[in-house]
């Protein structure tokens, strides 16, 4: 259809002298991520998580790169008493392990099982959340029971159950167990945003061009419905990494030498009266990555909901 | 009301035959059995297919999982209907109901500590926020929220037990000393405090939110016109609106604190149904694993009737 011409379009650019200064012109226009960046960086504890998160990220990265086989290196030359030195910051373990080394291996961990953990969670919830909410019906119906028993079950328990019997130490069993039972909250979150958007009218025009369903669900409503999946997910990496770590500090997870956060604890355990600081490293860490990860959850919440717009 | 419960009691079935069909799968499907323990040279395979027997696994998944299902789901007054326990031969249900005042004493403890602590928390926080309390507190409940249980309670441990020798490391009693209540609430002090120190941090922050909420309504500031002194408004009129979203928080915590609590009753050695659970799986030790799921399950179920119907039961502009 040819642009009818001469007609100005309220609120359209008209072409005028460069001299003149047109007062709409001055007001910056601001896409959506501009304005998620900006309410992001507004929210000042979010964005040190965000620092924190990277720090965390790049240190469990590198240490285990520039440590090599360190992290689980015995010597006999090595010990608790050591005292501490740029090789070694933390010192040694019982087992003349270098504890620094070792403890970047299991944040290595952590933040690897937590990221494949979210990765399931964020998967399984986005698809059955949105096929619960945009097929309706008895569909929906069903999958919201499913939804219903699996956050009945005793969600920790089950984890144990499931990994026990699996084989314990095993990391693929603790992300699909961790993964499986957590999907719930996504799955919920989804399904709403589907509800609310299968009315709107974006999606009724794709629908009136004629537009697949795949075509509609994956290109138009996945990418408006993400949101809250992304806050979830950064939340759900908090909960997986302390599940992983209560797993492993119960001997379920990840057993020496393979360094994990929760079974570093337990070693610790053993040398409560000699070394109480020891207890002090995982834990911190474990804490610092909930921290940033449920801050950077908080942060993300507010600057992805288009609905608390600041005013330019 | 009466109609309302029944109706949620009814929803509940299919859920609570979808709890029993997961656990029971997952239990049975999973590579491994009770069995291999008694797998040595020594053991004829006579004796093996004995127990086999003796345990139920022979018969296919939907025969023992209907025997399973049926026994324990219709016969609830009778001692031997949950089966008796792969480890000590005990019915597992003396077992589970041996456990449970220990659970209760703990739960009930913490949940009694965490009310006195987080809601006038978040009532002082709400009437002065934004100031340095209400900073200094938020920050704080921030960092209790984000203490993993069982880090907490090992600090607690090596703090107070190991270094200051104030109470015990482990266990409900002393040796010898069964039933004295002094020497129970010495042992409760560490796990309650451990269970009570991350509920505390995330009620304080529903108690402000609530609090706050209510603080903005025109019938507070109705209150405060008609000249109330400040007390009068904060507890007679704000508190009691504030309270009613805290009690559905109440229902929702207690099967959280139950099943929760495993990790807490495994680090302190607390010999209640959590750490039966965990003993349970370590051996599995199939009938008392799965009586602990489904007790976990019921608790969650009910518990989320109970703040629905404690919702309408305090705030009566809700009807069902």
């Amino acid at each position: 259809m040819a642009r009818s011409e001469g007609l100005p379009v309220p609120g359209a650019h008209v072409s005028r002298p460069a001299t003149e200064i047109d007062e709409v012109d001055l007001v910056p226009v601001r896409t959506y991520w501009q304005l998620v960046r900006r309410r992001f960086l507004q929210h000042r504890m979010a964005a040190i998580a965000l620092v924190l998160m990277v720090v965390l990220i790049v240190a469990s990265i590198a240490f285990p790169l520039i440590g090599g086989d360190a992290w689980f290196k015995t010597s006999l030359t090595h010990g608790p008493k050591d005292p501490s030195s740029l090789a070694a910051p933390l010192g040694y373990d019982n087992l003349g392990i270098n504890i620094f080394y070792r403890l970047m291996r299991g944040l290595q961990t952590s933040l690897t099982i937590g990221f494949f953990a979210v990765l399931i969670i964020a998967g399984l919830g986005t698809t059955v959340g949105s096929i619960a909410g945009y097929l309706g019906g008895w569909v929906d119906n069903v999958l919201m029971r499913v939804v219903d028993i699996v956050l009945s079950l005793p969600t920790f328990f089950l984890v144990l159950m499931f990994v026990a019997f699996m084989g314990s130490g095993n990391v693929f069993v603790i992300i699909f167990a961790i993964g499986l039972t957590g999907w719930t909250t996504a799955a919920r979150l989804v399904r709403a945003e589907f509800l609310r958007l299968r009315e709107s009218d974006f999606v009724q025009a794709a629908k009136a061009l004629g537009a697949s369903d795949r075509r509609i669900v994956i290109r138009h409503m996945i990418p408006s419905a993400l949101a809250p999946v992304v806050v979830a997910s950064t939340l759900g990496i908090a909960d997986s990494v302390v599940t992983e770590a209560a797993l492993s500090f119960l001997g379920f997870g990840l057993r020496p030498p393979e360094a994990s956060l929760g079974n570093m604890l337990t070693n610790a355990q053993d040398y409560f009266y000699r070394q109480p600081l020891w207890i002090w490293y995982p834990g911190i860490t474990l804490i610092l990555l909930v921290l940033a990860a449920s801050f950077l959850g908080d942060g993300l919440r507010d600057a992805l909901d288009p609905r608390q717009r600041i005013e330019a | 009301m009466a109609t309302y419960i029944v109706r949620r009691l009814l929803q509940a079935i299919p859920i609570v035959i979808g709890i029993s069909v997961i656990s029971f799968l997952i239990v049975h499907l999973t590579p491994g059995s009770p069995i291999d323990k008694f797998r040595t040279p020594r053991v004829s395979p006579e004796t093996i297919n004995n127990l086999i027997r003796l345990y139920g696994l022979d018969e296919s998944i939907p025969v023992q999982f209907g025997k399973w299902f049926s026994k324990f789901w219709l016969f609830p007054f009778d001692n031997t209907a949950w089966g008796y326990s792969f480890t000590d031969g005990l019915p597992v249900r003396d077992k589970i109901f041996a456990r449970i005042p220990s659970t209760l004493w703990l739960t009930g403890m913490s949940l009694l500590v965490t009310v006195i602590v987080a809601i006038p928390i978040g009532v002082l926080q709400a009437v002065r926020q934004y100031s340095w309390s209400d900073k200094i507190i938020t920050t704080f409940s921030t960092i209790g929220y984000a203490l993993p249980t069982f880090w907490l309670g090992l600090m607690l441990k090596q703090t107070f037990s190991v270094q200051l020798n104030l109470f015990p490391l482990f266990g409900q009693n002393s040796f010898g000393k069964q039933g004295d209540l002094l020497d129970l609430l010495w042992h409760l002090v560490l796990p309650v405090t451990t269970l009570a120190v991350i509920q505390v941090a995330g009620w304080s922050r529903y108690m402000r939110a609530s609090m706050l909420e209510v603080l903005r309504q025109d019938y507070i500031r109705t209150a405060r016109s008609k000249g109330l002194a400040d007390r009068q408004v904060i507890f007679k009129h704000a508190l009691r609106n504030a309270m009613i979203p805290i009690v559905t928080l109440l229902g929702l915590t207690v099967p959280a604190l139950l099943s929760g609590a495993a990790i807490t009753e495994t680090v302190f050695s607390w010999p209640g149904l959590g750490f039966l659970g965990v003993q349970a799986v370590t051996e599995r030790d199939y009938p008392v694993v799965l009586a602990t799921v489904m007790i976990g399950g019921v608790m969650v179920i009910l518990g989320n009737l109970l703040a629905d119907v404690a919702y309408a039961v305090v705030d009566p502009r809700i009807t069902y």
